[in-house]
């Protein structure tokens, strides 16, 4: 008993105390406050589940970082992948009624909640609803958790040079996008609008030069 | 490679702090002699920020905060229990044949937990799946090919595979319970001259609270529970993907019926995954 009441105490300082962090990434990647909530509550629930096995000298944020984002891929990915008929109706439905519809279909709706959908900037969420999930997953995690390129490389299973790209393309959209908007809006009136790079990342080449010429 | 085709890669990797502080001089160094990629730097560094700003996200609310204390409490108080009770007496009374298996479930020490009379939401699940089980709905694929069918169709998952010898997979169909895709697979199952169905129900994206009701038994690491579903068995089971797994038969009680599930090679998996 006295072993269950430490682990609970032990969860809370040094996983609980990332909440806030964890429902950031999840809202950016949610991009809706309800689904990150569920998220969040469905990662931690799994930490506390398999706190046992998780190493108490390595990094508590990424490992829990780890969960939310793999509970992401699994769960989100898949169902889009065969929902895309679904998604689209829905998209559609959201984009002429606005997020208010979904909220007043909420059964646990409460005024704070709408208050902060309200006060949610459309703009941020648009844009990150037009990038693929792997680009909004590595921009998620560099930009809004400050992770490493190595970090991120670990969560998501990939080589740094692919984070890389995601990161950089990534990036390259939300900025366009974000401009577009606050130009139609009349926020921002100069032009120089960058169009999305999609030549290859030429950053490992010009490592492995150098290193050739033995300065690494 | 000259530096400056490289500026906008090494640019955002300068940016990041990535760089090694030699190519960090380097990169520098060069900036001071050329003006072109001065400018991308200075223009990589103002989408950035513009970036950076806008995606500060808002903190957890409050109330969030306290629901999740309080499943937290539930998660751990859940845990104890498992823990203070004794193993069952469950081996050893199969009716199924097999030696094999009940060696495979001796191995693993089998847990019951009491759990409070269940709640109002008992069950919507497992009755879902009892429901369904007593239909026998046209299937969508039959044999060998479900395997692959699933994966194609459904999730990344494995069919259920039983120690039984007299257990065969007889196909699967696409279905929604509870307003979760699902599949179920449909076993046939004989023993001696009795012949009679078998589901396995695999649901994707159930919370954790959907699944209250039901009498929790710990298996090793894992925990399955006991549906009563109007008089009817269900067993379930959650895999450390969040994958879940109903389990509902014409003919088997509740007791046979975990057995069954124990022997698996869901829960196989899970150990040697460990
Ligand atoms: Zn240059």
């Amino acid at each position: 008993m006295q072993a269950a009441r430490e682990k609970r105490l032990e969860f809370e300082r040094q996983a609980l105390v990332h909440t806030d962090s964890l429902f950031g990434a999840a809202y950016r990647l949610t991009r809706n406050p309800r689904d990150a909530e569920d998220l969040v509550q469905d990662a931690l629930l799994r930490a506390y589940r398999f706190w046992d096995s998780y190493q108490q000298d390595s990094n508590c944020k990424a490992w829990l970082l780890r969960i939310v984002t793999n509970t992401f891929i699994n769960e989100y990915q898949r169902k889009k992948r065969s929902r895309e008929v679904l998604d689209a109706a829905a998209a559609e439905q959201e984009s002429t009624d606005g997020v208010l519809v979904q909220a007043s279909a909420s059964d646990r709706q409460s005024p704070e909640k709408v208050l902060l959908e309200r006060s949610v900037s459309d703009d941020v969420q648009r844009a990150l609803e037009s990038l693929p999930d792997d680009f909004r997953t590595a921009v998620v995690l560099c930009d809004v958790q400050g992770l490493s390129y190595k970090e991120i490389a670990d969560i998501m299973a990939t080589p740094v040079g692919t984070v890389m790209s995601r990161l950089f393309r990534g990036r390259k959209l939300l900025a366009t996008a974000l401009k577009d908007f606050a130009r139609s809006e009349g926020y921002v009136r100069e032009t120089t609008t960058t169009k999305p790079d999609e030549k290859p990342l030429d950053f490992e080449k010009y490592r492995a030069a150098r290193g050739r010429e033995g300065s690494r | 490679m000259s530096l400056c085709e490289s500026i906008e890669s090494l640019a955002m990797a300068y940016l990041d702090d990535e760089l090694v502080s030699e190519e960090r001089r380097e990169l520098e160094t060069h900036l001071v002699a050329c003006s072109s990629c001065r400018e991308v730097v200075d223009r990589e560094r103002s989408d950035l920020s513009l970036v950076r700003a806008a995606l500060v996200p808002p903190p957890a609310p409050d109330l969030f905060k306290a629901r999740l204390a309080k499943a937290l409490d539930e998660e751990a108080r859940l845990a104890q229990r498992a823990q203070r009770l004794r193993p069952l007496a469950l081996i050893g009374r199969y009716i199924l044949p097999g030696a094999a298996t009940v060696a495979a479930v001796a191995a693993i020490a089998v847990f019951v937990l009491v759990r409070p009379p269940a709640t109002s939401q008992t069950g919507a699940v497992a009755s879902e799946v009892v429901r369904q089980q007593k239909r026998s709905l046209p299937l969508e694929v039959q044999g060998a090919s479900t395997g692959p069918w699933l994966r194609q169709h459904f999730a990344p998952v494995e069919p259920p595979q039983f120690a039984e010898p007299g257990i065969r997979l007889e196909g699967a169909r696409l279905t929604v319970v509870a307003g979760h895709e699902a599949a179920q697979l449909k076993y046939m199952v004989s023993i001696g001259r009795e012949t009679f169905g078998l589901t396995a129900m695999v649901i994707e994206g159930l919370r954790g609270t959907e699944l209250t009701g039901g009498q929790a038994i710990k298996v090793g690491e894992r925990t399955l529970y006991v549906h009563d579903a109007d008089g009817r068995p269900a067993v379930t089971y959650v895999d450390e993907f969040g994958m879940t797994y109903v389990f509902a038969s014409d003919r088997l009680p509740a007791q046979q019926l975990l057995e069954l599930v124990v022997s698996s090679d869901l829960i196989g998996r899970a150990q040697q995954a460990r």
